[in-house]
Parts: structure tokens; sequence; C-alpha cells
């Protein structure tokens, strides 16, 4: 069964476009005009992934997207022809795991979609990691905090296990961008700022002063040794 | 303060104080004035005084030296006693009878005479023989009948005063020739002069303060509203151009400053006007990129869609899509170009600085470019300092303008090496590029960094630039606090340097690497 992506775009050519274009790369679309329709075709389509245009009528791009982050983990790629970037990074507060600017090379853009619905890797040898009090169950994608349960995004769990698995290792921005966003060069770094700080909020005792994903001054993350 | 740096001090008012030169050219002026006004008024005033008293001394002398003859004539003593007690009498008489002042009388016998002198000659008590001229007294015995007389300084108790002796002769009988002399002293006349004359400096100076003071007051009134002029002025051209100088009256001043605020006037209307179209035209140009971004994407799919399908197009229709393509490509290139451009015409431009290796960013360009450098036969030739070479940049722009340049020279390197160099001192790091192509004249060198600007416009253009990539590199160097300069002779290549500071903020000085060829010391920007 293919998997299935949501098109919020008002533009109609540009709507019907990127359905063709997604279609003919394999997968299901739905298209959808504003951003009301898109939480009632979230509901009722159920995508793999959403691809949330900015500026759409009746409730912006970032308005949809803290909406469905309240229940949903669903990756989320914004499309953005804003110049302005403050823009992106309330998109990426948001909830957005990522985002692609106007005018975007459709080889770069199909590859962005690809890593997002990639399956998360195969647990090794090692199934559950510990950092402190977080327990991550590689093969039950679930982690707990002190036993209770915490929901993540598959981005944000992609994120933590990224680190988890070599705890002595420091990540850069750049390796980051690369393990778990799939991207093939330099990008806009401050996407794992921003993710990273998300990931804190959920799983830190106190975000300010993190002892689970630490960083290092200069060069990036690791996850710490508590 | 110390005599030299006092001096020092005064020049440099002198200099830059209008207002100093003119109070001291009043001053200086008129104590030549009032020195000239205040000699003439003090010598005719000493010449007053002087032939005054002398015309009254004579009128006194005349009136004594008629009485004393008479006195003589009239007495009929004969005998030494009688005479000489009479000659005697004569001094205390003149004394106390002078009309004004106190004299001295001296009653000498004159010398020469046949028989031998019988009497004593009498004196006032403070006078002396040897005070009466010699000189006077022949003038006196050679013109017998008139009143002679002679300026003396005559001895006193407080130093010695000015003083007249008038000298007449008498006949005495019996006892022969005599010369009268009666001394004038002079004391008060010349205490009236002097008087005079400290009134008269004393006056003066007072006098030159006074017009110190109002060539100051006045100079002050006139400079005050130049001043004021010249600092809304300095503040106009500074930026606040709604400044003006406040005008009242009716005078060349208010003119000035009405014409000022006049010609302040149209300025600031001419630069709102022009700075207000610039923003829209910013603005425009920023909307229409923006406008363009929805379409682009949607052309760009649709290519895309069509290249999915590629199996299905006829031969003739693949080529046509692969023209399209590359159109696309360009003219995605030119919107974000233009953009960019933009965003530096409208001052929007926040560059992120972190200290990065320059050897390392040269090294990843030419990994970048090595492609194009490759399809086009140019062999890339680097010099660059070993180890690291640390500066603040913001990479993404740094990296930018090294790809402009390298792409440019192999653009217009006709396939022949291209030199990278990197150096550095401790202010600045420079990196040049230098293909040894065609080549510039210094006249088109002067406009390579122009928009658009194309050496020869007939010329194709291979590696599809914008026109647009070196006026975005002047920008991000300037935007580094650096300069990019070219210098290009027409058959032997061009060379373009990027130079900016290690550390923002600091001076860059000289580039660490010469611009000409050869390591050439001039330098041509």
């Amino acid at each position: 069964m293919s998997q299935k992506i949501l098109v919020v775009e008002d533009e109609q050519a540009l709507n019907h476009s990127l359905r063709e274009f997604l279609t003919g790369a394999g997968y299901e679309t739905h298209g959808v005009y504003d951003g009301a329709a898109a939480l009632e075709a979230f509901e009722s389509f159920e995508p793999d992934l959403i691809l949330l245009d900015v500026m759409i009528p009746v409730m912006t791009g970032i308005e949809v997207c803290a909406k469905l982050r309240e229940t949903s983990g669903v990756p989320i790629i914004m499309l953005t022809a804003l110049t302005d970037q403050d823009d992106v990074i309330v998109g990426l507060e948001a909830g957005a795991d990522d985002y692609i600017k106007k005018p975007f090379e459709p080889a770069e853009f199909l590859a962005r979609i690809k890593a997002r619905l990639r399956p998360l890797p195969e647990p090794g040898e090692v199934t559950e990691f510990t950092i402190g009090p977080v327990v991550i169950d590689v093969a039950g994608h679930e982690v707990r905090r002190d036993g209770n349960r915490v929901s993540l995004t598959p981005l944000e769990f992609s994120l933590l296990q990224t680190l988890a698995e070599k705890p002595k290792q420091v990540f850069s921005r750049e390796m980051l961008l690369e393990k778990v966003w799939g991207y093939q060069y330099k990008a806009d770094t401050r996407l794992v700022n921003v993710h990273v700080q998300r990931l804190r909020s959920k799983i830190e005792d106190d975000p300010e002063n993190p002892k689970i994903v630490v960083t290092e001054r200069g060069v990036g993350y690791k996850a710490g040794q508590a | 303060m110390h005599p030299t740096k006092l001096i020092r001090w005064a020049l440099r008012l002198f200099r830059r104080s209008l207002q100093a030169r003119y109070v001291a050219a009043s001053v200086v002026l008129s104590t030549i004035a009032l020195i000239a006004v205040g000699g003439f008024l003090s010598y005719s005033i000493g010449a007053g005084l002087f032939s005054a008293r002398v015309q009254q001394v004579l009128k006194d002398s005349t009136r004594a030296v008629t009485e004393v003859q008479s006195t003589f004539s009239s007495a009929s003593a004969t005998d030494e006693a009688t005479l000489q007690s009479l000659l005697n009498s004569v001094i205390p008489a003149l004394e106390s009878s002078a009309s004004s002042e106190p004299r001295q009388v001296a009653l000498l016998r004159s010398p020469g005479q046949a028989s031998a002198q019988l009497l004593q000659s009498p004196i006032s008590l403070n006078l002396e023989t040897a005070m009466i001229p010699e000189e006077l007294r022949a003038m006196v015995r050679k013109t017998p009948g008139k009143l002679v007389y002679q300026s003396i300084s005559l001895p006193a108790l407080d130093g010695n005063h000015p003083a007249l002796v008038v000298g007449a002769p008498l006949d005495i009988p019996v006892a022969g020739s005599y010369e009268l002399y009666l001394v004038y002293d002079l004391k008060s006349a010349q205490q009236t002069l002097d008087f005079v004359q400290n009134t008269l400096f004393f006056g003066g100076l007072i006098l030159i303060f006074l017009i110190g003071g109002v060539a100051q007051f006045v100079s002050a009134r006139l400079v005050a509203p130049i001043r004021i002029t010249a600092d809304v002025a300095r503040q106009i051209s500074e930026g606040a151009l709604d400044r003006r100088v406040p005008s009242k009256g009716e005078d060349v001043v208010a003119q000035l400053a009405q014409s000022f605020n006049t010609m302040a006037e149209g300025l600031q209307n001419q630069i709102d006007s022009l700075s207000k179209l610039s923003t829209m035209q910013q603005r425009f140009v920023q909307d229409v990129s923006h406008e363009l971004r929805t379409p682009l994407t949607t052309i760009k799919l649709s290519v895309a869609i069509l290249e999915q399908r590629k199996d299905d197009l006829s031969a003739a229709s693949a080529k046509q899509l692969n023209t399209l393509s590359g159109q696309i490509q360009r003219f995605e290139r030119l919107l974000v170009d233009l953009l960019e451009i933009s965003r530096y015409d409208a001052n929007a431009v926040v560059a992120e600085f972190e200290t990065a290796d320059i050897n390392g960013l040269v090294g990843l360009a030419i990994m970048n470019i090595q492609p194009l450098a490759d399809s086009k036969g140019s062999r890339v030739i680097v010099d660059i300092p070993s180890g690291s070479v640390e500066a603040e940049v913001d990479a993404r722009r740094f990296e930018r303008i090294l790809r402009n340049l390298l792409s440019n020279a192999i653009e217009h390197g006709e396939s022949k090496p291209i030199e990278i160099r990197v150096a550095a001192s401790a202010q600045a790091v420079a990196v040049s590029v230098t293909d040894h192509g065609i080549g510039m004249t210094k006249a088109q060198a002067d406009h390579v960094f122009d928009r658009f600007w194309r050496a020869d416009p007939a010329r194709k253009r291979t590696s599809g630039g914008t026109g647009l990539g070196l006026a975005i590199s002047i920008e991000d160097a300037n935007i580094h606090g650096g300069s990019l300069k070219a210098y290009s002779k027409p058959n032997e290549g061009a060379t373009f340097r990027l130079t900016i500071p290690r550390k923002q903020g600091m001076a860059v000085g000289a580039s660490p690497l010469p611009l000409g060829p050869k390591r050439s010391k001039k330098e041509t920007s």
C-alpha cells in the first residue's frame, strides 16, 4: 500500500502539480486549499505526511500545524515563499518537522519527503537506551520518563535515538541534519536548534538547564551522562 | 601655562575664531589711533601750558626788572654799606612779590669790569651762582634792555624740578653792571602736564578695553547667526534634514537664514521624494520576485512531471524539455540574485558572522566549481598558506563571493589556468582570483561591478551567469567591512582581490595580497 500525502496549498495550479508529481513518484495524494479543510482531511484521509503551505486562507499553516501537534506527531513539511527567516522559525516552533522554500528543486523536495517517510531504523542488538530517568524503547517506538510514557513525534524520537545510540559522541548540527533530516549538504542549522528545544521541553526536568540532551558549546549536542 | 603653549593656544584660537581675529584687529587699530591722538594731545597741551607760563613769567620779570632798575636809579646811596644793604634788600623783595609762585633771585655782578668788585652779589638761599648757565649770562650781557630766558633743571629736595631762568642786565650807579636773574620753578606746570598725560593714558587704556568689549559684543552678535547656520548645515549634512535656522527681522542675516532654509527645504523634499521612490522601487522588486516564486515552483514541478514521463515523449519534445528545464534554472538564478540585490538595496541584509577557516572555505568553493572548470578545461592552481587562516565571516556570503569570482574567472579564462591565492596579515585576510583570459581595459574594469554589465554586449554567456554576480559580490564584501577590487589588462587576464578584516569592526589596513600582476607595487582599483 502506498503512503499517503495531504497537500495543503491554496494555489490551484501548484496544488495540482504537487499532487501530479507526487503521484508520479508513487504516493497517494489528497489536495485541500485552506486550513480548515486541512484539519478535516487529516481526520478523513489519515495522511502519513502533510505538505503545508504557510500562507493559506481561513487558518494559516502555522495555526494548522500547532493544532495538529496537539494530537498527532504526523510529519509536517512547511512550504514557504516567505523570505523573512523569522516566519520560518515560527513555523518550526509550531511543530513542523522541516520546511522547504519555494521555488525548490523537485528532486530535493522528493528527498526531503522520503527522509520524513523513511521507516525508523530496525533496532540493532541493543533495543533499549537509558539516559538518566529517560528510557528509550527502540523496538516499541516508545519513550518513558520515570515510567510514564512521553509522546514524541517520529522526528523527535529519531533525534533522541540518534543521540542515545552513541552516548559518548558529540553530534554537530550538520551531522544531525544529515542523519535525522536526510540533508545531503549544508542547510539551515536552526532546524536542529528548534527541534532540540522542543524535545527538551518534553523530556527535561528543567529545559533551561538540560541534563539529557546536552549542548557542547561551539560543537553541537550529545546525550547527557546523568 | 608655558609661554610657547600659550602662544600656540592663541594662534589656534586666532586661526579658528573669526571673532577673536575681529576683536584683536579692533583693539590693535584703535590702540594705534589712540596713541596718535594721545601723543598729539599731550604734545599740544604741554606746549600750550609752557608758552602760557613763559608769557606770565616774562610779564612778572619785566615788572620786577623795571621796579629794581627804578629803585636803583632813584637811590642816591654812595657808600658801600648802604649800597650793599640796598642790593641785599632786592632779593627778599623780589622773592615774595611774584604774582603766582615763589621765585628765586640772583643779582650777579657782570664779570670783566674795570673797577674792582666792592660789593657782594646777593643770591636766594636755595640758589647757587653755578646754576645760572654761562651761555645765558653771555646772552644777557649781549642784549641789554631785553629779557632773555632759558630752561634749566633746578635741584630740589624731591629731585630736579624743571625751571625757567629769566635774566636782565641792571645798571647800578657806583656799583657798575649787574645781572638780575629770576628763577621760576615750573614744578606745578609740570604736575599739571603729568596729570593731563596720566589722565590721557589711563583714559586711553580704559577706552581700548571698552573698544575690545564692544568689538567682542558686536562681533558675537554678528557671528552668532553665522555660527548657528554653520551648525544647522552640519546637522543637515549628518542627516537631520528637518533642521532649520531661526530667522528674525529683515536684515541681511535674516535673508541668509531664509535663503538657507529655503535651500534646506528644497533639499529635504528632493531627498524625501527620492528615498520614497527608491523604497517603492525596492519594495516593488521584492514583491515581484516574491510573487514569481509560486508560479516558478509550479513550472518546475510541471517540468519534473514531464521528466517523470520522458519515455512517453518524442525525441523532439524531449529536447525541448531539456531547453525548458535549463532556462527555468537560469530564470530561477536570476530571481534569486534579484531578490538578494533588492535585499541589499533595502538595507535588509543581516549577516551572520562566525569564525571560519578561510582555507577551508576556499577548498570547498574549488571543490564545488571543479565540474565547471573541468567542462571548460581550466586548471585551478591554489596558493594558500599552510595551516588554517581564521577570520570572522558570514560563511554563506563568503562562499558566494568565491563562487562568483571563480565562475567568472572560468567563464572569461579561455581555458587557461586559474590561480587562487590566500594571504593573511594580523588585521586582514585576502583572497585573489586571477585568470589569464582576454582581460579588460581600464575603462571596462571600472564597470565590472555594475549590474547586468557586459564587457562585450555581443559576447555570449556560456556559464549562464545572471549578470548580477559581481554586483552582489561587492555588496557581500562590503557587509564584511572589506573590499573587492579588480585589476585587468587586455589580453593578459584579470585579478579580483577580496580583502576582509579578520574580526568584524577591525580596520583592514593594507591588503595582504597585491592586486596587479607579478606582485607589482602599483595598485589600481
